[in-house]
């Protein structure tokens, strides 16, 4: 599950799951989110791989979520599905989606960036918490 | 996760300035100093703003002391509102985090000889051509196209390169800042991914806080600096608020992928990841400064071509050219830029060049001042406040009391009094485009959530801001400006 949680200026977005790799998917759906509000629309007719290497957990997850938000921002691909494997060297995921349809698709936020400042990724009781503020 | 607040020492200096000691945390280099007032600093202690200028402190070949100004709020590494000057003879630093990922957000404003009465009864068929033809919201092209080539001379040239494409004259470049031009732009340092971002969106104005404005001259409190600028009351201006667009933000990220692991290597100790810096003089730092400078010429041009957009419907809706209409640019600052300048430093006064960094704070330089266009040199560099939609944006002319307290830097908005989940909640049930309406001001936007978002109780009272720059001596009152047309993403 995720949650967006508060920040004066941008918003943070929080996520739980029991395992990393579904810790990264939910995470790259939340921010997917942020920009296209009704995901439940976006049919997943387009499947994209996405590769990265690094072993530091928080710049593994930055990285990733980079990618998918250069995926909109460069491609305008608008991606709802992931499936991730979170490796020793890094990880592997597909991702499915379309392209933006600006009938289709309700637009919400222009995702500037995804921040390094309170960047966590961590283990909990339950499983795996993460944290990311994204500039708006 | 409760909202941390700052309980740090706040030692009253004056009646606008507060000062976090250097013997606060170990590694500060500098003090803190946050100009405000009685009422705004209860606010500030909330969140971890002040902390934030406590941590700015820790920068190598920072000068004097690490500054806010008083529409301070919670950044990441920086705080937004933040001011610091680096030395790069004294080991000083550049950091991308002191410029933001907008790289050259900025405002400018432009006149009319219109009045408020002949607007009016063409407000609304005003404000939805604008809405319509200037591109706002998430991930919007313009009509603007460049080719690679075309996009690399306007990164190095700024607004002059759209003078040979009829979309600039000449006085639009001599009254912006810097005359929209930051010299030693390298287009090598701008990654292909930055491009790809910004190809096609140079012309449009983005979301978030950015902003179109018809706003109207609402109170002038300096008649001559007014007069100068061409401003009388009831006057029709548009005011306009953008940046960088895809390709700043991407700079500004690429800049802190290639930073990881750089200030260790450098010795640099820092208390947030996000304050990523490198030596002016190193490759790194060097490498930067190309891309950013590229990104703030890029601004240029954005908002260049978003008033040239606002122009030609001006033109449209009013039968006459925009020439009839006089609709001349006042001024164009950044506020989110890294500057190399001339100051005077400390007790001594001794003139160093620095680099000022201006995350959230406008350059508010003083009358007499080499930097500024020789029609303003007698009342002082304009400055421009956008404030929210609902109540007021201001122009203010820079004052000495700048460059010997701030570096010639003064405030840059409102400042958020609202987080942006907290203002969506605010706005439940709510229809704010049918409260500014009721207050006078005809708003547009993609969203619901970016009205709710940018509602005008999202923020602080701009006019509070103000009133402490002004008193401070950092900048001085010209005009107050009221809205009567928005266009938001």
């Amino acid at each position: 599950m995720h949650e967006f949680f508060e920040h004066t200026a941008d918003l943070g977005l929080r996520v739980m799951a029991p395992d990393l790799n579904q810790l990264f998917a939910e995470a790259a759906t939340g921010l997917v989110g942020m920009i296209v509000e009704n995901l439940n629309v976006v049919q997943l007719s387009r499947t994209v791989e996405i590769r990265i290497a690094g072993t530091d957990l928080e710049y593994l997850l930055f990285d990733w979520l980079n990618e998918v938000l250069s995926k909109f921002e460069c491609e305008h691909l608008v991606l709802a599905d992931f499936q991730v494997k979170v490796t020793d060297e890094g990880l592997t995921a597909t991702c499915r989606g379309e392209p933006l349809d600006r009938e289709r698709h309700q637009l919400g936020h222009e995702v500037k960036a995804i921040t390094y400042h309170g960047l966590t990724v961590e283990q909990t009781a339950d499983g795996w918490l993460a944290e990311v503020i994204v500039d708006i | 996760m409760p909202k941390p607040g700052f309980h740090g020492p706040l030692i009253r200096v004056n009646e606008c300035c507060w000062r976090i000691p250097k013997s606060y945390k170990p590694g500060m280099r500098v003090d803190g100093l946050i100009y405000s007032s009685e009422e705004m600093i209860q606010q500030l202690v909330a969140d971890q703003a002040p902390e934030q200028v406590a941590n700015v402190a820790f920068l190598p070949g920072i000068q004097h002391a690490s500054l806010a100004m008083p529409d301070l709020h919670w950044g990441y590494g920086f705080s937004i509102g933040g001011v610091c000057a680096t030395d790069p003879s004294d080991g000083g630093v550049i950091s991308p985090g002191g410029v933001g990922y907008d790289i050259n957000c900025g405002v400018r404003l432009v006149r009319s000889n219109l009045f408020f009465k002949d607007v009016e009864p063409h407000r609304k068929r005003l404000v939805d051509q604008l809405f319509r033809d200037v591109p706002t919201g998430v991930g919007r092209g313009g009509k603007f196209k460049f080719t690679p080539k075309e996009l690399r001379r306007l990164m190095v040239e700024g607004p002059r390169f759209l003078l040979g494409r009829g979309l600039a004259v000449e006085r639009d470049i001599e009254y912006t800042e810097a005359e929209g031009c930051l010299e030693g732009a390298d287009p090598d340092n701008v990654s292909d991914r930055a491009v790809e971002r910004g190809k096609d969106q140079c012309g449009t104005l983005g979301s978030g806080n950015h902003f179109m404005e018809v706003q109207v001259v609402d109170d002038v409190f300096d008649e001559d600096a007014a007069g100068v600028m061409g401003l009388q009351k009831d006057m029709i201006c548009v005011m306009i608020h953008s940046g960088s667009r895809g390709l700043g933000y991407q700079v500004c990220d690429d800049a802190l992928l290639m930073l990881r692991g750089v200030p260790e290597r450098y010795g640099i100790e820092l208390p947030d990841r996000q304050l990523a810096c490198a030596p002016v003089h190193s490759t790194e730092g060097q490498h930067y400064l190309g891309a950013m400078r590229a990104a703030a010429n890029y601004a240029w041009c954005n908002r260049q071509l978003l008033m040239w957009q606002a122009r030609e419907v001006f033109a449209s809706v009013f039968d006459r050219t925009w020439q009839e209409l006089q609709m001349d640019l006042i001024y164009d600052v950044a506020h989110n830029i890294a500057k190399f300048e001339e100051h005077a430093i400390g007790d001594t006064g001794e003139i160093k060049k620095v680099w000022v960094h201006r995350k959230g704070a406008t350059r508010a330089f003083p009358p007499g001042h080499p930097e500024i266009p020789p029609l303003y040199r007698g009342i002082g560099q304009p400055v421009l406040i956008p404030g929210d939609m609902g109540r007021a944006s201001w122009v203010l002319v820079g004052q000495a009391g700048s460059m010997e307290q701030t570096f010639g830097t003064t405030c840059h908005g409102a400042g958020r009094a609202m987080s942006r989940t907290a203002a969506v909640k605010h706005a439940q049930g709510r229809r704010i485009d049918h409260e500014l309406a009721a207050r006078g001001v005809i708003a547009r936007s993609q969203s619901w959530k970016g009205l709710a978002e940018e509602q005008p109780a999202a923020y602080k009272d701009v006019d509070l801001v103000v009133e402490v720059v002004h008193r401070a001596g950092l900048s001085k009152k010209v005009a107050r400006m009221r809205p009567i047309g928005v266009i938001k993403g």
